[in-house]
């Protein structure tokens, strides 16, 4: 099989996150107050951030479905949209492992866990709402209109710990943090967004496909019919 | 070691690591098998 860009890329991010799990277990200092928990952090904020990359690019072409009422970006939406959710999951799943480990609970209705646990919830619902539409055309309108809706809440994600006050704490900059642990955190980030986008483009290709077979088939009804008088 | 700091927090970093590990494959695996089914599915059709 013919391997694209983007499928070397996938390779090379897989590269990346084994070198930045390495180098965030094993090589950068253990944090003063957190300790070794800390070291969750390499996999958490790239998780955080790459779902968030993913629920914009599906805000992006969700505008685009709508604007160009081609397909090909209604599949491409599913497939950031997909990835978004299973990074999203992931998050909260490390996030509720460290806040054991510093803050004594498996999970708190602090700002940023509940706007995070709402992401998860709007764009989950973008993918059980398109199982609702068996018409190819409402189905890409609903999912576009349901993915710019959700995103409301991404922004919200991002900046409520500025905005209100909250357990979690606020962004760090590479000014605040020990060199040693920026270099695992970029790694981590940069490997797993090359393989997001393999991830999302075979999903978008998977829905391409789907859509072209469903298109190809005969409606259920039809066969039923052929079925009974058969 | 100094009051307040966390220790033995290496359950905490393997849980992590493995899950995220584990549901990434899998969503992986997931992607390729419904890849494969859609295929033979529109080779079934033709």
């Amino acid at each position: 099989m013919k391997r694209g860009w983007i499928g070397w890329s996938a390779l090379a991010g897989l590269a990346l996150l084994a070198v930045g799990t390495w180098i965030g277990l094993f090589v950068a200092p253990a944090e003063r107050h957190m300790g070794d928990v800390q070291r969750i952090m390499y996999v958490h904020v790239p998780s955080a951030w790459i779902g968030m990359v993913c629920f914009t690019a599906a805000f992006v072409f969700a505008i685009v479905s709508l604007w160009s009422g081609r397909r090909v970006w209604d599949d491409r939406l599913v497939g950031a949209v997909e990835v978004g959710v299973v990074l999203n999951a992931l998050l909260l799943v490390q996030g509720s492992i460290w806040g054991r480990a510093t803050w004594g609970v498996w999970w708190d209705w602090d700002v940023r866990l509940t706007t995070s646990l709402v992401m998860l919830l709007l764009f989950a619902g973008v993918l059980a709402l398109r199982r609702l539409a068996d018409d190819e055309g409402r189905r890409a309108s609903w999912s576009a209109v349901a993915t710019i809706v959700g995103y409301v809440d991404v922004p919200l994600v991002y900046f409520c710990v500025r905005w209100w006050r909250s357990l979690h704490q606020v962004q760090s900059t590479p000014e605040t943090v020990d060199p040693a642990m920026v270099l695992p955190l970029r790694l981590n980030a940069i490997g797993l967004l090359l393989v997001a986008i393999w991830m999302a483009s075979r999903r978008a290709r998977l829905e391409g496909a789907r859509r072209i077979a469903e298109s190809a088939a005969p409606p259920a009804r039809v066969v039923s019919e052929e079925v009974a008088r058969a | 070691m100094p009051e307040g700091v966390i220790v033995g927090g290496w359950s905490y970093v393997i849980a992590a690591y493995g899950i995220t590990t584990t549901v990434l494959v899998l969503y992986v695996i997931s992607l390729l098998k419904r890849a494969a089914v859609t295929a033979a599915e529109a080779s079934d059709d033709h």
